[in-house]
């Protein structure tokens, strides 16, 4: 996946074609992390198979954790536990730690307890890197299994903030989207302007991870990067996409209102080690016109972190579903192409030591 | 701890960030703790009954911006007296529920109307 944010080669709006679009967004909705949920040993019940105890699993990104209950459910009731504890244990008790003993949020996407997880560990120098750095080279991520505990009883429900159920996190998703809504046009009238029916096949679209069934919808809210009026554009040729502007550049564009840049700003969050979470506008196109960049919007709001226009390296790097994006990135582009399924782009920030 | 190259004992030569935190440690790490710092600063929330809700007699609060979001809530049931269970649905702007562990300061600078966050309180859901 990695070779696709380091292709530096074009700028990104130059990918703003249906094509480019579908595929960004393809690929963004196919990521996968592997997971590897263990049953706190402590709590596992007696006549328990415990060879069998650990549950592997390559979990959707966009997917969330109360969507894997039934399935790890199933396997926990007909390998591991016996008859007699698969009859007291209660699913509204578990919840989820990592190793390290983190609390798990069930309204996280899962991609996003990934790579928060990473970079975490990227702040933590004695751990064994799961970063690796080169001279002069970007970093390199390594894909290892999350390992995750299970525990079975007395969830800190205070913590945790919501129950564990699909309903509860659905109703958390649904608040996000529109959330992401009202940061992008100050309302939320797109959001309230689909249907029940729509509005619960988005979220069957995440719960089933069907990409159409879910953009088939969703594609009504998250604006695109490509042009609603094709102005008579010469067809598509090599020597065409080198003239290629992004829209924003163009002010006989001006009328695609509905545009990726045209939002009030575009909805992100910016997620650091181990702690806060930094919300704030990311307008599309600066006052001078430019396209806003991943780059400076990080070097206004971390400039101690991103030192991008200094002589000094950064000491830090952005990860969006998983990939160490190129710090040129447009943000009306990642809006459009690599948001979470509620809308949000979550911008995990790693350390590099 | 991961040492400054060439400085393992002398503070004084490594990068100067306004992160305080001592010796041998990265310059990555002292800006991240720069950030770790709860913002002090308090932004003026302002309740607004919708429905049959209860009117609060004041309604305006100063809260520390670094709260989450839970907090306001839980700050709302003790003000209304609500009992544990008892149904209470926060939005803003008649808009939106937010997640409940975003920040008070994150909400204020994206939401924020004429230097106020308002948070609407309902007894049913609104909104979807």
């Amino acid at each position: 996946m990695s070779a696709y944010g380091t292709s530096r080669h074009h700028p990104p709006s130059s990918f703003a074609t249906s094509a480019s679009v579908a595929l960004f967004r393809r690929l963004a909705w196919e990521g996968t992390v592997p997971l590897e949920i263990r049953v706190d040993p402590k709590e596992l019940p007696a006549n328990s198979d415990r060879g069998l105890e650990c549950y592997y699993i390559q979990a959707p990104r966009v997917s969330y954790l109360p969507l894997l209950m039934p399935e790890l459910r199933r396997f926990l009731m007909d390998v591991v536990f016996d008859d007699a504890a698969a009859r007291i244990l209660k699913e509204e008790d578990w919840w989820f730690e990592s190793e390290e003993g983190a609390l798990l949020k069930w309204h996280w996407p899962i991609g996003l307890i990934y790579d928060n997880h990473a970079i975490s560990a990227s702040a933590r120098t004695s751990s064994a890197a799961s970063i690796s750095t080169g001279t002069g080279t970007a970093p390199e991520l390594q894909i290892t299994p999350l390992k995750l505990i299970l525990h079975l009883a007395s969830p800190p429900t205070e913590k945790l903030l919501l129950p564990p159920s699909a309903e509860a996190c659905k109703q958390a998703f649904m608040g996000q989207l529109k959330e992401a809504d009202f940061i992008r046009w100050g309302n939320t009238k797109r959001m309230t302007g689909l249907r029940k029916a729509e509005q619960d096949g988005i979220w069957e679209g995440i719960r089933e991870h069907n990409f159409d069934d879910y953009w088939r919808v969703a594609s009504k809210i998250v604006p695109t990067t490509i042009p609603a009026t094709r102005p008579s554009s010469p067809p598509p040729s090599s020597s065409a996409s080198a003239h290629a502007r992004p829209p924003s550049s163009d002010p006989q564009n001006a009328q695609d209102r509905d545009g990726a840049y045209n939002v009030r700003s575009v909805p992100v969050r910016l997620y650091l080690p181990d702690g806060p979470v930094i919300q704030d506008l990311a307008p599309p196109i600066m006052e001078d016109g430019t396209p806003n960049t991943l780059t400076r919007y990080l070097s206004t709001h971390l400039p101690l972190l991103f030192l991008s226009q200094g002589p000094t390296p950064d000491l830090a790097f952005p990860l969006v579903q998983g990939i160490i994006l190129p710090p040129e990135t447009e943000m009306a582009w990642l809006g459009a192409c690599m948001a979470g399924a509620d809308g949000w782009v979550n911008v995990c920030v790693g350390l590099l030591q | 701890m991961a040492q400054a190259p060439g400085s393992p004992d002398e503070p004084g030569r490594q990068m100067s960030l306004p992160g305080e935190s001592g010796e041998g440690v990265s310059p990555a790490i002292q800006a991240l703790e720069t950030y770790k710092k709860k913002d002090p600063s308090k932004v003026i929330v302002r309740f607004k009954a919708v429905g049959n809700a209860p009117i609060m007699k004041q309604n305006f609060y100063k809260i520390t911006a670094a709260n989450r979001f839970q907090a306001v809530i839980q700050f709302l049931r003790k003000e209304l007296a609500w009992k544990a269970g008892d149904p209470l649905f926060t939005y803003i702007n008649l808009a939106f529920s937010p997640a409940p562990d975003d920040t008070v300061s994150n909400l204020y600078k994206s939401f924020a109307t004429d230097g106020h966050l308002i948070v609407n309180y309902s007894t049913t859901a609104a909104w979807g």
